[in-house]
């Protein structure tokens, strides 16, 4: 049995932090289900004679956050999808390992270098929270598969404010009286989406006054009640309060307008040259061979293709935006040379 | 009219075959994991979302709303018959209810318990029914200033909590305050007191404490009381007099009232309201000084309590598309699961649902009650099991309980520290229900408070000019006057006559005059 591993982890550097998107308390994870999966039989077992590989065991796709989060929601849409659409011939279970931010269940994964029948789901945080000194493990002790769909960030303000633009937001933030909610903590996604629009708009984002709620809903109740003046969350979340007209988005982070708000204006449109994705994915342990990467390429790539998934991800308000493992990890790698320079920028690194 | 009208509409929804057996299966569930110390309505309805995917999103929300409000209803019966705490909302339960149960009244402290949280619950659906809209904006007007200035009321009951020793009853919610405050800070993403263990980033459950300092504490108590005489009183009638129901009728409609209006704040939820209302009838009773002891007011409380914020937390969820506490957070990733986007159109968007609902939560009450009373004789045999069965139990339920919630070894640890510790505070005199409000009420004071000031550009006057702060400020200072003048006029005689020994028991009597030291299981 490979053993999790609890070594030591440096403090955070000051200033700097994970996402912490699931509100209030540590949620119970009581439904993951533990699938009783003994060791990888090694990457040679399940390779056939023309080189291809498939599973030999069941699939275990780990949510490194409690249940009903957002990567819960993507670890159990896509296993239950897998195995609805007969995308795969084995089981396919979904396993939580909360805490940390999710390192936590980084760690276990890790702990299972080489094992091909273990997959964890991923999006920003994964670069964050190692940046920030809070994990063991960052992406590149993984093996990226594919990236799947992205969601993108909205800015918005109470349905009465006088600010119409994204310039406007951006002046008004400079100010310092203005004070801008976001979803997670300083240094984390919320707070990189609002840095890096605020630089691309001309302005000194570490002027901006930036309110950590615990999660976008809570910053949201903020703006309503006007104890901030603007907030910054991910677009599914703001859905329901954009379409009452409460309240209104200056700015979308997406390359093109989005068809779930299709009048709200991008950040690009308004030259403010900054676009930031919530992309979210799959990753695997370290080492993994090139037939079993192919593999899961192919299967994801299936997977996406299906009316079921786009109904699924047409829901949760999700764009498609595959990439495979290669073209995922240079896009990882990217990104966060992109993150490492907002996050100086705002003086967090 | 148009209300009724959507009401009966609501209930040939909820009064279906197929979705009275969701119910049915909901409150069920809920009460059956409520009861196992431990496991709460988080992790109840985080079992059931598998079960849930894939149902028809009506029925799936009123069995998942079912199981919530049944794991409350449940978790009273653990904290009465074991100071174990089967859910967070019903700690304070079990600081009147377990003395009940140590004296023989295990019974009458369950019926108190199924009664008051039937009635709570139910006056939570009237207002939930009636004034759900409305609400919403009493819900957004709780900013960061406003929750800061609700838990600083709520933490002046420390003072009345901690029974005759007003230092050790601060020790204590000072430990509980830094106990809060461990993990990665959320406004400024440093760690504090993790001592480098990833396990900590997140901080320390609540519930694993709970546990701790009750449950396993109480464990340790009557181990080392071996071959004392376990003096456990068998179980009496359950029946309550009409003079015991005219008693708790009071505290019951007023805590399920303010039950209801603190579960609507999305930042406060059920554990804060059953401690704050019990505080409340703590001042409130002439016999405020027996609470603590086994007053059935101080079982009555809470539990309405508890069950009224249960249901008015889904005011928020519904009409805002914000969870109001962990378990709504679930309930709402769920919900996004299946394909519905609670927020401020949902009402207007999906009315069967909404009004499904609310019918569900009125047959879901009324079941509870049904099924609860007849079982209270079953469920209060526990008392009569033989210690040497009744000890291990205990702490195969606390340990599977906390593994449930993060399957980590690292967290039974932290659990066995925990016992330790309150078995320590008991054997010391440290009351360790101050301990539970530091921590509850602790974290979430400080949080607000910093972001408070960060909106204000650190200007404190903000707590003073916004009226709803400034309110709750002023009652928070009100309800601490007495027992400071005692402080200060007991201060001040020992420093006229520091020999005088009048003065130096008046000090000693201080916050409340309460004998506390003569409660069967002295908790200050």
């Amino acid at each position: 049995m490979l053993r999790m591993t609890k070594t030591h982890v440096s403090p955070g550097t000051p200033g700097s932090g994970p996402a912490r998107r699931t509100p209030g308390f540590r949620a119970a994870a009581v439904g993951a289900a533990l699938p009783l999966v003994l060791a990888a039989c090694g990457s040679g077992s399940g390779t056939a004679e023309d080189g291809t590989w498939a599973p030999t065991e069941a699939i275990e796709i780990t949510a490194p956050a409690a249940t009903g989060g957002g990567w819960d929601t993507l670890a159990r849409t896509g296993a239950r999808l897998l195995e609805e659409e007969g995308l795969v011939d084995q089981s396919v279970q979904v396993v939580n390992k909360p805490g940390a931010g999710g390192a936590i269940g980084w760690a276990y994964v890790a702990g299972h270098g080489g094992d091909p029948h273990k997959l964890f789901v991923t999006s920003p945080p994964v670069l964050l929270v190692p940046m920030a000194g809070n994990s063991d493990h960052d992406h590149e002790d993984f093996t990226p598969i594919a990236r799947l769909a992205t969601d993108y960030m909205v800015y918005l303000v109470p349905a009465d404010s006088d600010v119409e633009t994204f310039d406007e937001l951006a002046a008004q933030a400079e100010s310092g009286e203005f004070s801008v909610g976001g979803g997670s903590g300083p240094g984390s996604m919320d707070h990189v989406a609002l840095a890096g629009a605020l630089t691309a708009a001309g302005t000194d984002p570490a002027s901006a006054n930036y309110i950590p709620f615990d999660g976008g809903g809570e910053a949201m109740t903020s703006l309503l009640g006007g104890h901030v003046d603007a907030a910054v969350v991910g677009t599914g979340e703001a859905l329901g309060m954009l379409e009452s007209g409460d309240m209104r988005a200056v700015g979308i982070s997406s390359p093109e307008r989005v068809e779930a708000v299709s009048d709200v204006p991008t950040l690009v449109e308004q030259d403010v040259d900054f676009t930031f994705d919530i992309w979210r994915g799959v990753m695997a342990p370290g080492d993994l061979d090139g037939a079993q990467v192919a593999y899961y390429e192919e299967l994801f790539a299936e997977l996406m293709d299906t009316e079921a998934w786009q109904e699924e991800s047409a829901r949760l308000g999700w764009t498609d935006a595959y990439q495979d493992s290669e073209e995922f990890g240079a896009f990882l790698d990217d990104t966060r040379d992109e993150y490492a320079e907002i996050l100086t920028e705002v003086g967090l690194q | 009219m148009g209300m009724l009208d959507q009401l009966l509409h609501g209930f040939s929804i909820a009064l279906t075959p197929q979705n009275l057996l969701f119910v049915l299966i909901g409150v069920l569930a809920g009460t059956v994991i409520g009861i196992l110390p431990g496991l709460g309505p988080m992790s109840a309805i985080a079992l059931m979302i598998p079960i849930a995917y894939g149902m028809e999103p009506t029925s799936a929300i009123i069995m998942l709303a079912g199981v919530y409000y049944g794991a409350i209803f449940g978790g009273s019966t653990s904290s009465i018959l074991l100071n174990a705490p089967g859910v967070a909302g019903t700690v304070a339960t079990s600081f009147d209810g377990y003395p009940m149960a140590l004296r023989g009244r295990a019974g009458k402290a369950l019926a108190i318990a199924a009664i008051s949280s039937f009635v709570g619950g139910t006056i939570g659906v009237v207002g939930l029914m009636a004034i759900a809209p409305g609400l919403a904006s009493f819900a957004v007007s709780f900013g960061p200033t406003e929750y800061f200035a609700l838990m600083v009321l709520g933490l002046t009951a420390v003072v009345s909590l901690g029974g005759n020793n007003l230092v050790k009853g601060l020790i204590s919610a000072v430990v509980g305050v830094m106990t809060a405050l461990v993990g990665i800070d959320s406004q400024t993403a440093i760690v504090r007191y993790t001592f480098d263990l990833p396990e900590l980033y997140e901080g320390v459950e609540f519930l694993i404490v709970a546990l701790g300092v009750f449950a396993l504490a109480e464990v340790l108590v009557m181990l080392n009381r071996r071959g004392q005489g376990g003096a456990r009183k068998g179980v009496t009638s359950l029946r309550l007099s009409g003079r015991e129901l005219g008693r708790i009728a009071p505290p019951t409609l007023r805590s399920s009232v303010l039950g209801f209006f603190t579960g609507v704040l999305p930042g406060a939820g059920a554990t804060v309201a059953s401690f704050l209302s019990y505080s409340m009838e703590k001042k409130i009773a002439r016999d405020g000084d027996t609470f603590g002891q086994g007053n059935p007011k101080g079982v009555a409380a809470p539990e309405a309590a508890n069950n009224a914020a249960a249901v008015g937390s889904f005011v928020p969820l519904m009409t805002l598309g914000v969870p109001g506490s962990g378990t709504t957070a679930i309930l709402l990733g769920a919900l996004l699961v299946l394909g519905v986007t609670p927020g401020p159109t949902m009402l207007a968007d999906n009315p069967d649902m909404f009004w499904g609902v609310v019918a569900s939560m009125y047959v879901g009450s009324v079941v509870l009650l049904v099924l609860n009373l007849p079982l209270i004789p079953v469920f209060a045999k526990v008392l009569n099991t033989p210690r040497a069965v009744l000890v291990p139990l205990v702490v195969v339920f606390c340990v599977v309980g906390v593994y449930g919630l993060s399957f980590s070894v690292f967290d039974l640890g932290l659990l066995a520290a925990f016992g330790a510790v309150g078995f320590l505070m008991r054997r010391n005199g440290f009351p360790a229900a101050p301990l539970i409000l530091g921590l509850i009420l602790g974290g979430l004071m400080e949080t607000n408070m910093r972001r408070a000031l960060q909106i204000s550009g650190g200007d404190w006057g903000v707590f003073a000019s916004e009226p709803i702060s400034a309110g709750l400020l002023a009652v928070a200072l009100l309800s601490l006057l007495p027992a400071l003048v005692r402080a200060v006029r007991g201060l001040r005689r020992g420093r006229v006559g520091p020999s005088s020994p009048e003065a130096a028991t008046d000090a000693g009597a201080v916050p409340d005059g309460g004998s506390e030291d003569q409660a069967p299981t002295p908790r200050g």
